[in-house]
Formats: C-alpha cells, structure tokens, sequence
C-alpha cells in the first residue's frame, strides 16, 4: 500500500521580543512534555508487547499479507456450496474459551468463529450457539464482545430460515470484529485471531476430506495452500527475529509448506479461458491435480501440531 | 502575525490540509459499499491507497470456486474516474484488465476453481484515492436478486 505524508514547512525568523522568548519557552515546555509523553506511551506499549509487534516491514504490507487468507465466514459458504455434512468431534471444544487470553486467545477467537461459521453454515444452529457462547467470551478479553451482543444474536436467531441472511450477518459482524481490533491497536490479536480461522478452516477442509473421499472438489483447498502459506509465513517472518512465539509459528507453517511441496506438485499453470459478459467475469481454470488420501494425511500431521500448539492449555 | 505564532499555524495548515485530503478517502469505503454491494456479503475487509503518478496497490485475495464475488473499485481522482483492476494469477500472469472492458462501477467474478489471485488497483491517469471492496455470495442467490 501506498502511504503519503504532508510536507512541513520551516521558515527563518527575525529575533523575539522578551514576550515571544516567555512564549516560546512555554510553548517548548508544552511540546517537550508532549513528546515525552508520547515517546514514553511509545515505549510502554512496545514493553508490554515487544514479543510480537517489531515487524521489519511497514504495517500495510502486513495488512496485505493478512487479507490474504479468506475469512471463516467465505469457508463455510464454500462448504456449504460444497454440501458437505457437519462432523463435530474434531471441532474445537467450546468449554474451553474460559481458559484462554493474549495472542493464543486471539488464535483460539479465529478458530471458535470458523467452527460457528461452519455450523451455521450447515445448519447445526445449537452448536453454532455454542461456539458464538465461545466467541463472545473471548471477544470479551479484547473489548469487542458488544459486537455479539443478545440483541444481535437474537437477530442471527430470526434468521435460522433464511441462512443466506445469517452468513450474510456473521459477515459484517466478523468485518466489525477486525475493524474493531484494528482500530483499537489490536492488530497483533487481529493477526493470531486470522492465523486461527485459517488453521480451522484447513482443518475442518481436510477432516471433511478423508470422511467424504468422493468430493475430490475439497482437496483445491489444499492446492490453494501452495500458493497461500509463503503470504502466511512471510506474515510471521517479519518479526520472528524478536519475537520468539513468531518464530515457533514460523517453524510450524515452514513443516506444512515442506509436506505440501512433496504433496502438491509445481504446475504451470495455463491463461484460463476468460469471458466477460454484462460485468460478469467468467475465468475457467484447468482442473487440480487429484490429491491421494495418503497425501492428505502428509499435510494433516503437521497442520495437527501447529493446532495443537495453539489450542493446548 | 507574531513569529512564535507561526509555527502554530503551519501546525494547523499542515493538520487541516491532511484531514482534508483523508476525508474523502475515508467516505470511499461506506458510500461504495451502499452503493454497489446489494445482496452481497461483506466481511468488512477492504483495501485502501492513495495513488501517485502511475502507483499501483496489489490485494491477495482467496476466490472460492462456486461462489460469486463482486469486486467493486472506487475512488476519488483528480481526473474524476474510476480506478481500473488487473487480475493476475499468484505466479504474476496477468489475466484480465478492466480497462479493456470499459467502465463499470463493479464487477463480479465467478472462477472454475479456487485460487488465490493478485488484484492490482490502478489509475490509468490522474492521482488520487483509491479503494476495493469484495463481497461474495452464492452464485444461483446472485442471479435471482
């Protein structure tokens, strides 16, 4: 991203009269004292988070990396478009919430919103309410629980006959939820509580893989990573110097991209066929190449451990 | 005006200058998304620059096969236009360029599988603001709105 800063202007003076020297010393105490105000909430708050937060690269381009990876919401469309069935015992357990806090928090926010979308995406609306029990506890931690408020659960309850508004609802709220934290300084939390809904959402994919083996359709979500996880690493690589749970993050995505290139093989890819009508941009791609449940299983281990990490108390 | 007084009021001009130019940025985002979004779903993400001489701003975005995706670039330009969008494949291979297709306020974008794409966001002359939004929906919901 491009980022702009206005130009400031110095110019010469003539010599002050006593009253602009009072002035002026007064007016330097006011701006000393500001920046040192500045400089020390600066440093308090590098304190209270240097683990995670020294980043090599401006902000922005972390922000393009971290919008990268489709939110929990887009998944469960997807798998909903996929018609897949709703499996719970390798979801995450929503009792545990409680138990949570800091950047694993964030993760474990990601994670319990992919398994509500996922859920009321499949129409399991009681253990959607679960998960959204969970979600809202967390959310809680980091001051955007308001964002799931009775008032508005209670909207997404009306709507358990028209699912289309409900994911369409679950969007804006997790749209507010990034918002929110991004606003409030919390990109740090932002950034653990995408890495989750990431982790989940391939979780879920290849769980739902080796039970409905005839949907070849789900592995793309695993050929998708390919070209996804160098965005993910690069995510966390930028402070892995510092910062020491980036780094173990780093190891962990570095194991799945390792499994991945024995897995998925380098392809070049062709143009897609490409027609445009009315505004509608139609692009077919050739087919992915078919993955093996062998190969699943090559990426599932280290995808494992990674969730692991993140969900262990 | 007094000399000590001036710093100030470049302070100020500076400061007024900057919000100035932010505004308009800033209201790119909800008048966009009231405009062209419709019956899509927004998960609130969006990408925002300011475009100099030529600047382009790259988006990574996943595109799931079977879902219909609206992309809407909109923006505030000296020239008064709309800003363009290349699609290119995640290793660089331009696919498409909406400047070949004339001027539209959105466009929407159905893929045979799912990818990860760069969208490149681009004036093809003129400075100004620029931003995406991208919402998606099922493709059969999509054509009966």
């Amino acid at each position: 991203m491009t980022k702009r800063y206005m130009a400031s202007v110095v110019k010469a003076v003539k010599k002050p009269s006593l009253s602009e020297w009072a002035f002026k010393l007064l007016l330097s105490f006011t701006v000393g004292a500001l920046i040192a105000g500045c400089s020390q909430t600066s440093e308090e708050s590098q304190a209270s988070s240097s683990q995670d937060t020294l980043y090599a690269i401006p902000w922005e381009e972390v922000q393009v990396y971290m919008k990268a990876a489709p939110s929990p919401v887009q998944v469960a469309v997807w798998l909903k478009q996929e018609k897949v069935p709703f499996v719970r015992e390798p979801l995450h357990d929503p009792t545990l919430a409680a138990r949570y806090g800091g950047i694993q928090g964030a993760a474990n926010l990601g994670i319990y919103l992919t398994d509500m979308a996922y859920a009321y995406a499949t129409q399991h609306y009681q253990e959607a309410y679960e998960y959204l029990s969970s979600v809202n506890r967390l959310a809680a931690r980091y001051g955007i629980d308001d964002i799931l408020s009775i008032d508005r659960i209670r909207a997404l309850d009306k709507l358990q006959d028209s699912p289309d508004s409900a994911q369409k609802l679950l969007s804006k709220y997790y749209g507010e939820m990034q918002q929110r934290l991004e606003e409030t300084g919390q990109q740090v939390m932002l950034r653990h509580m995408i890495l989750g809904g990431w982790i989940e959402s391939l979780h879920i994919t290849l769980i739902l893989i080796e039970k409905e083996p005839h949907k070849q359709q789900l592995t793309e979500m695993i050929s998708l990573q390919k070209n996804l996880l160098p965005l993910l690493i690069k995510l966390y690589a930028v402070d892995s110097t510092k910062a020491p749970s980036s780094q173990r993050i780093v190891k962990y995505l570095l194991n799945i991209q390792q499994s991945l290139d024995k897995t998925v093989p380098e392809t070049t890819q062709k143009q897609p066929l490409t027609k445009v009508d009315k505004g509608l941009i139609q692009m077919r791609f050739d087919a992915m190449t078919k993955i093996s449940p062998e190969q699943v299983q090559l990426i599932k281990q280290p995808l494992s451990e990674l969730r692991q990490h993140m969900v262990k108390i | 005006m007094s000399t000590a007084l001036r710093p100030i009021f470049w302070l100020i001009v500076a400061s007024t200058l900057h919000l100035a130019a932010q505004t308009p940025c800033k209201q790119l985002i909800p008048a966009c998304r009231d405009a062209y979004m419709e019956n899509f779903s927004w998960d609130g993400r969006y990408w925002r620059a300011e475009l100099y001489g030529g600047e382009t701003s790259e988006i990574y975005y996943t595109f799931f096969r079977g879902i219909r995706y609206r992309l809407i670039p909109c923006g505030s330009s000296s020239t008064k236009n709309t800003p363009h969008i290349r699609i290119y494949n995640a290793n660089r291979t331009l696919l498409l360029d909406t400047r070949q297709q004339g001027d539209r306020a959105y466009w929407d974008l159905e893929l045979s599988t799912t990818q990860l794409l760069l969208i490149e966001l681009y004036y093809p002359n003129g400075d100004g603001c620029a931003a995406l939004l991208i919402g998606h929906r099922a493709p059969m919901e999509a054509s009966t709105r």
